[in-house]
């Protein structure tokens, strides 16, 4: 029986590190599988938030270490919500853009991995710096068992 | 990650690797693969039959060795790619960009 919802919010405070994605993709993964989403859009999603999460490690602190990306899930009827906060230099989410799919060369899938996955996603800049990032995935009636 | 290069037939090369291909792993991969072009190859074959996942970093190690395959003129497949792999280069557009076979040995022994 699927996870209709939970009472609040989910945190996860992990290392800007790659080593530590997996543990990000496990919680995604069966999360998103306890909600009711198909195998296809549960991969998706994985990927998407490990995506969302290594651009934190690549762009936002270029690699270094002892930062940390914090990882807020909120599970209810309407919609699964994952918000991605770091404490790096803030961008101009503008810039934050997918290259063009036939152009086939080394990177810049992220973001066309993470907006293919998620209804929606916003960027913003919080007053005590950093970003936010928030992915949210509405959900179907029958994941739901609401009538 | 593990990754183990073995030279089945003369100038055909297989990459075999094991394990999530992500940001922590993608430049050991790309350290064993990118090498191989400077082997002589005529084919070079990478078998994904165990790799459960794979993000956008172990696409673009792909996306070069197939560059450099084009350069120099060398046969460059993935063999065995899982379901969830395959979905993901789909996702990418480059399941048709890529040749992809479904099976390492069987390709090798057509070889």
């Amino acid at each position: 029986m699927a996870l209709d919802e939970l009472k609040g919010p989910v945190v996860l405070d992990i290392p800007a590190d790659p080593a530590s994605m997996f543990i990000v993709r496990a919680l995604v993964g069966t999360v998103s599988e306890r909600i009711g989403f198909g195998r296809e859009e549960c991969g998706r999603l994985v990927l998407a938030v490990d995506e969302a999460c290594t651009n934190v490690i690549r762009h936002a602190y270029k690699h270094r270490e002892n930062e940390r990306i914090i990882l807020t899930f909120l599970i209810n009827l309407d919609y699964f919500q994952v918000d991605i906060r770091d404490f790096g230099p803030a961008a101009d989410p503008a810039c934050f853009v997918s290259r063009e799919l036939e152009d086939v060369r080394p990177g810049g899938l992220g973001i066309h991995f993470i907006k293919s996955a998620f209804d929606r996603t916003e960027y913003s800049v919080p007053e005590d710096g950093g970003m936010l990032l928030r992915l949210v995935k509405y959900r179907a009636k029958e994941e739901t068992g609401q009538e | 990650m593990k990754s183990q290069v073995t030279e089945k037939k003369k100038g055909i090369f297989l990459l075999a690797l094991e394990g999530d291909l992500d940001m922590s792993s993608s430049p050991q991969v790309r350290s064993a693969l990118l090498p191989l072009f400077r082997e002589s190859p005529s084919h070079i074959i990478v078998d994904l039959s165990r790799v459960p996942y794979i993000d956008s970093s172990g696409i673009a190690t792909f996306v070069e060795g197939l560059q450099f395959s084009r350069k120099s003129n060398v046969r460059f497949t993935l063999a065995g790619a899982t379901p969830t792999v395959e979905s993901i280069f789909d996702l990418a557009y480059l399941k048709g960009v890529f040749e992809m076979v479904p099976d390492a040995d069987r390709l090798l022994d057509g070889e």
